[in-house]
């Protein structure tokens, strides 16, 4: 089984996480008092926010920032934000969506190979971390494109990075790596 | 105006400043006539305050105390806590009787850790824990055998602040460290048993050669390794189980009866709660080993009976671990044929042969127990074994039959109306929060 061979590898994306701005402040009392699924943390000075479709949780704050979180796709996330942003603007608020960026995805990998966590870390040092103690999976940084990995023994990795082309990229630099660490039968 | 030039005698004499110092000077001739103070200390403020100061003298209405962290001076002297720290670091190197290097480095380790700008401003209980990282490191880097819960334990320190101290130290200073060794370890977490001396409170048969036990656990340990049981998991309860089996496997008949907790509790150290669990592991590894030597099989070992065994399983488990595996490969590559082969060899058994009634269905048999085998391979980690393959999420299957979304549709009023409380429901809320 060599690396170079075409091999598909199913990438799931699990989270997709966006921010966007209201240009206008938001009566945080009012949406609680008028929106629905709704729970108001006045303590933190917030309101969460959940929508159905899609499945989303927004945090918004009074200064007009609002996070999206729990979209299982980019467009998911943008139509839920938009859902969001007129939601606000039913509520009687001066909304613009403004500043919309999605900040974060968080795919799931995994490879047809077990994988040998200790000489992954020896062979890819100090870009890789393992810690045991402290967590079960290897940790690998590909700093150029802002993603993180962690990988465990079963196989299974978790990529997390600011776009779903940077999620592939980091999948597709990090493959023969790991695939070098794979378990071989002695 | 000040006085006249008692170089040319000029009354052009004006009050002029070279960077910060304030001076007096003739303009005809150039005549420094008095250049003011560059900086001042308390002893000359003081004086000059009993005394009329001259007016170009600039001493500062109110002399505000200099912080320690903004003092100019070139020799600072260590603060109070920096001092406790570096106190801190030499006695918890002298408790756990590292050698002197080990010890240096720490030092200086927590000297450069304590002066940087991510840990110099933050609390006392995140400083006590970075005493503890600094030993740490300082272990790990010259191979001394060490776990972060021996650290926790000894400092009192939370282990969630002290793992995310010490990520954060590795991450600003860029360190490297090497791994840590769990066959080095295994011989200092079985230094801390109490099962190796004589003492009123352990029977004689669980008395037993420390040497003997260390050199079985490494064994033991290894195989786990091998064999999946140690990736990504916490070293301590594998060699806890480890010494255990090591243990109970050098006197079986007296010890076999004896519980984890039990040697625990003998031992004088804290049963890991996972610890029982990887004896489970350990031992159906040895049990699957056993059954690849041939003076074992007709004894049919189960997880209680095997450990009687484990010498000759480790004796020979390098070759036994190379059959088990290979052997699994090859079922892996036979299974795949077998189906095709079994259903050739039963038509032409029904073709031709009268006996060939038998051999359909024991062709079938070997071919479902190669299926089975295929689908059961050994060796792997727990959790894989475990895992139950989860149902394809409902909203995930509608999905795939719906249109692509683009996140620009357009959204009706009718969605988001339903997000949306009606008058009367907003009155209704209000008064129910009214009552409450």
């Amino acid at each position: 089984m060599e690396p170079d061979n075409d091999i598909a590898l199913d990438i799931l994306i699990t989270n997709v996480v966006c921010v966007f701005k209201t240009r206008c402040h938001l009566n945080l009392r009012k949406i609680a008092l008028e929106g629905t699924n709704v729970i108001y943390k006045r303590d933190v000075g917030k309101v969460l926010m959940k929508l159905r479709k899609p499945r989303i949780t927004a945090t918004i704050w009074s200064s007009g920032k609002i996070i999206c979180t729990g979209a299982t796709s980019e467009e998911d996330a943008k139509t839920g934000a938009r859902r969001l942003a007129r939601l606000l603007q039913k509520l009687g608020f001066q909304v613009k969506f403004a500043g919309y960026k999605i900040v974060n995805v968080l795919a799931v990998c995994t490879m047809p190979f077990e994988i040998r966590l200790p000489e992954f870390t020896k062979r890819n040092r100090p870009i890789a971390s393992y810690e045991p103690e402290l967590h079960p999976a290897a940790s690998y940084r590909v700093k150029a494109l802002k993603a993180t990995l962690q990988i465990f023994s079963t196989g299974s990795i978790t990529i997390t990075a600011p776009s779903i082309q940077c999620v592939a990229t980091a999948v597709e630099q990090t493959y023969p790596l790991i695939f070098e660490s794979r378990k071989m039968i002695k | 105006m000040p006085g006249r030039c008692p170089e040319c005698g000029s009354s052009e004499v004006v009050e002029d400043s070279h960077y910060s110092q304030d001076h007096l000077v003739c303009t005809e001739c150039g005549f420094l006539l008095t250049e003011g103070l560059l900086t001042t200390t308390r002893s000359e403020e003081t004086f000059s305050q009993g005394t009329p100061a001259p007016f170009f003298i600039r001493v500062p209405a109110v002399r505000k105390a200099v912080r320690y962290s903004e003092s100019t001076a070139e020799v600072k002297k260590p603060c109070r806590n920096q001092i406790q720290g570096q106190k801190r670091v030499h006695d918890l190197c002298r408790i756990l009787r590292v050698r002197p290097v080990v010890e240096d480095t720490a030092s200086e380790l927590y000297l450069k850790a304590y002066e940087h700008q991510s840990f110099l401003h933050v609390t006392l209980e995140k400083k006590e824990a970075l005493v503890g990282c600094c030993v740490h490191i300082s272990c790990r880097q010259h191979n001394w055998p060490l776990t972060l819960s021996t650290i926790c334990s000894l400092l009192h320190v939370e282990p969630t602040l002290f793992s995310t101290v010490y990520q954060h130290l590795l991450k600003e200073l860029r360190l490297d460290i090497p791994t840590l060794s769990l066959l080095d370890l295994v011989k200092t977490h079985c230094d801390g048993f109490n099962l190796f001396q004589n003492s009123a409170s352990i029977p004689s048969q669980f008395l037993e050669n420390k040497d003997k036990v260390v050199e079985r656990a490494m064994q033991l340990v290894e195989l786990a390794s091998e064999t999946w049981l140690v990736t990504g998991r916490h070293p301590v309860p594998i060699i806890t189980a480890a010494a255990y089996l090591a243990w109970q496997s050098l006197f079986p008949g007296h010890r076999l009866k004896c519980s984890l907790g039990k040697f625990c509790k003998l031992a004088g150290v804290r049963q890991p709660p996972p610890a029982s669990q990887r004896v489970k592991e350990m031992l159906d590894i040895l049990v699957t080993l056993a059954s690849q030597l041939a003076w074992l099989v007709p004894q049919q070992l189960d997880a209680k009976t095997v450990v009687k065994y484990t010498d000759d399983i480790l004796r020979h488990r390098t070759l036994l671990l190379r059959q088990t595996l290979s052997f699994a490969s090859t079922e892996n590559t036979n299974g795949h044929i077998d189906p095709s082969e079994g259903t050739e060899t039963s038509g032409e058994a029904e073709a031709g042969n009268s006996s060939g009634e038998m051999v359909p269905s024991v062709v079938e048999h070997l071919g479902d127990v190669s299926r089975r085998k295929r689908t059961m391979p050994i060796f792997l980690p727990p959790c894989l074994k475990q895992r139950k393959w989860k149902k394809a999420c409902p909203e995930a299957e509608t999905t795939l039959h719906t249109e692509p979304t683009t996140g620009e549709e357009e959204i009706s009023d009718s969605e988001i109306e339903q997000y949306l409380r009606t008058p009367e429901e907003v009155a209704a809320f209000k008064s129910a929060r009214a009552i409450l």
